[in-house]
């Protein structure tokens, strides 16, 4: 006890250094257990998701740019197919497409242009308000509405595409009519719309007055046209759409087969390399996508030893050390009768000191970063390229 | 996860808190039809409001919001409710019964406009009555039940669907038999019958008068015009006509013939009845020398 108090009261005396040497340590002890704890939720939402996505169907082209564009709506924007490949899905009776076009933004939040049968399969469930019904309505996940900071009744506008592309997407202001329930999952950080509504931002779908006078030239009346920026009740009925709905472009298709049959058959249309579609498994693509984190996080398993091994060196010195400069000190100390015994104990009883309070800084960042964990994963799987 | 849902998608009422699963058709002809198939085992509701015709009405946000809690909502497609273009419903409670009928649309005038920096395009339209022709009514009837099969599998759907179809081929029959071969010129009273006219033989003139009023001075010359360049000795009205617009028509020469488009429910009968009574006005119209 007197060791205790000893240590304790050159510790506090020396308070600087032993803050330091308390920060080193908790680091120290905390980065294993975090690194560790965000890739086994990282890899645990990976996989929900994945597994909850039975089929996707896509162009052809990189599988893992598809499925982390359709199930997980990050920046990784794979070549857009038609809605022929959903219409085809509805063609055969296997199962309940669901098309999504996840092009653009809001406030760098994803909007995802879907179907009311996106909801129904994800089982999103609306929190406050109500799905949207008409075109230029929106309705924000949960964390998207956090992040804008909107509810019902605000209004959102689409990020330009392009800022210097005068020919490209012009904003569309959207009123927020719901906002849904909290899942866990990539739904919360997405703005939802009618996939016709993505197809106005896209300029396939547009409002405008009357503008062609009779027996106007049509280059002089077109001069003149000015697009609808935002549907209302007065202007919506203007609004239309050009072109054979079969092409109008879809980042990805979610299928959810009627049954195993089903699912078999769907995955073996498009197995011809020449089909310009493909149809992916999402949870074949993650469990490779994972097996690769797993090894990337052995490796970091390693380094982590070796970087805590040179850490916990580096304390030892700065303590060896500051037990040298105290030379004088133990020397008086064992004139007046501290024996080595005493001594060790002096020496041993400032380490504990030092790692218990190590532990008390690193448990509750621990704690609060793992209550945490499933946001910062679902945040880090959304940042994509 | 995603297959319980689609069971829930596929099985569990929506919104409506009713003992029967609901059905919203866009048109009177789907929801006899739907009516005739599901039997008691749904509530069948049709979503325009009375005396509205379903080619030009346009759903407030409320009625859409209605619409999208149905069990199952039937359209009869080829463009006959345009709303939908700009309405969210859930596709997998939704059947467009005009979906296989692509190729046997038939075009109607094109709009050409422009604005922006695309240049001039077009709209084609395309005519929207298509149950009257009776053999696509008669398609679009399976592609209903198919529908139903799926959403309400406690409904006797196949033992109704073969009642419906044998109406419709009666039906059918009736119109094969209206001019015997021959191309009979007719003058209507507004374009709703290419489909009937093509089925069964008709060269179909369409004036746009409005149901329920009577020609002024201008719109009976039309007529007569008409009647002379194309023959026509048969006009169609779409619904009774007033006295005087019956009486202005008959001064002219003309044979008058009542023959529903069935868009909306009939005052009298059904859809069936109604155009069985019409069809037999027009033959007789046309043996006496229309």
């Amino acid at each position: 006890m007197n060791a205790v108090y000893l240590a304790a009261a050159n510790l506090r005396f020396h308070w600087i250094r032993t803050l330091v040497l308390i920060a080193a340590a908790a680091l120290v002890l905390a980065v294993p257990v975090l690194t560790r704890a965000l890739l086994a939720q990282g890899e645990a939402a990976l996989t929900a998701r994945a597994d909850s996505t039975p089929l996707l169907l896509g162009a052809r082209g990189s599988r893992l740019d598809l499925v982390m564009a359709g199930a997980y709506f990050t920046d990784d924007l794979p070549e857009p197919t038609t809605m022929a490949a959903a219409d085809a899905v509805w063609e055969s009776g296997l199962g309940i497409p669901a098309p999504l076009h996840t092009a653009f933004t809001t406030g760098d939040v994803r909007i995802v242009g879907t179907t009311l049968d996106y909801l129904d399969l994800r089982g999103l469930a609306v929190a406050d308000g109500r799905p949207f019904a008409l075109l230029g309505e929106a309705v924000l996940g949960a964390g998207a509405a956090a992040r804008l900071a909107m509810g019902t009744g605000d209004a959102i506008l689409s990020d330009p595409e392009n800022l210097f592309d005068l020919d490209g997407a012009y904003p569309l202001q959207m009123d927020v009519v719901g906002v849904l329930a909290p899942t866990g999952t990539p739904d919360d950080d997405a703005v939802f719309v009618d996939i016709k509504t993505a197809w106005v931002i896209a300029g396939i779908g547009h409002g405008h007055d009357d503008i062609l006078v009779e027996g106007e030239d049509a280059a002089a009346a077109a001069a003149r046209a000015v697009q609808f920026a935002r549907i209302t009740p007065e202007n919506i009925d203007s609004f239309h759409f050009h072109g054979d709905p079969a092409g109008y472009p879809v980042t990805a298709v979610v299928v959810a087969p009627y049954d195993e049959r089903s699912a078999t058959i769907l995955r073996g249309r498009y197995l011809d390399a020449e089909e310009p579609v493909q149809a992916v498994v999402p949870a074949d693509v993650i469990d490779a996508l994972v097996a690769r984190l797993l090894r990337i996080a052995s490796l970091v398993d390693a380094v982590t030893v070796v970087v805590g091994l040179a850490a916990a060196l580096a304390l030892g010195l700065a303590l060896f050390l500051s037990w040298r400069l105290r030379a004088p000190e133990m020397r008086t100390a064992h004139a007046l009768g501290a024996g080595r015994g005493m001594i060790a104990q002096l020496a041993l009883a400032e380490i504990v000191l030092i790692v218990a309070g190590a532990i008390v800084i690193a448990t509750p960042l621990v704690i609060a970063v793992q209550s945490q964990a499933p946001m910062i994963a679902a945040r880090l799987i959304a940042l994509g390229t | 996860m995603i297959r319980a849902a689609l069971a829930a998608v596929l099985l569990a009422a929506p919104a409506w808190a009713q003992d029967r699963p609901v059905i919203v058709a866009d048109s009177y002809p789907m929801a006899y039809f739907a009516e005739r198939l599901a039997g008691n085992a749904a509530e069948v509701r049709l979503s325009v409001p009375d005396g509205r015709d379903p080619s030009s009405w346009r759903p407030g946000l409320a009625d859409v919001v209605a619409i999208q809690a149905a069990d199952l909502i039937v359209l009869n497609g080829s463009g006959l409710s345009d709303w939908t273009t700009r309405a969210a419903l859930p596709r997998a409670r939704t059947v467009d019964t005009g979906r296989g009928l692509a190729d046997d649309r038939i075009a109607t005038e094109t709009i050409t406009h422009s604005h922006g920096e695309e240049g001039s395009h077009s709209h084609e339209g395309v005519a929207t009555h298509t149950w009257l022709d009776f053999a696509l009514a008669a398609r679009q009837a399976e592609a209903l039940a198919a529908a139903m099969a799926r959403a309400l599998p406690d409904a006797p759907v196949d033992a109704s669907l073969g009642a419906l179809l044998s109406d419709l081929a009666t039906l059918d029959a009736a119109g094969d038999a209206l001019t015997g071969g021959r191309t009979v010129p007719v003058i209507v009273s507004h374009p709703r019958y290419e489909y009937f006219g093509r089925a069964y033989g008709l060269a179909v003139e369409a004036l746009d008068w409005e149901a329920g009023a009577a020609p002024d001075a201008d719109a009976l010359a039309d007529l007569a015009s008409r009647a002379d360049r194309t023959s026509a000795r048969i006009l169609i009205w779409e619904a009774e006509p007033p006295t005087e617009a019956r009486d202005a028509v008959a001064a002219l020469g003309l044979s008058q013939v009542v023959l529903p488009p069935m868009a909306t429910p009939p005052a009298e009968g059904d859809f069936v009845t109604g155009l069985r009574d019409g069809m037999a006005a027009l033959g007789a119209a046309i043996a006496a020398g229309g």
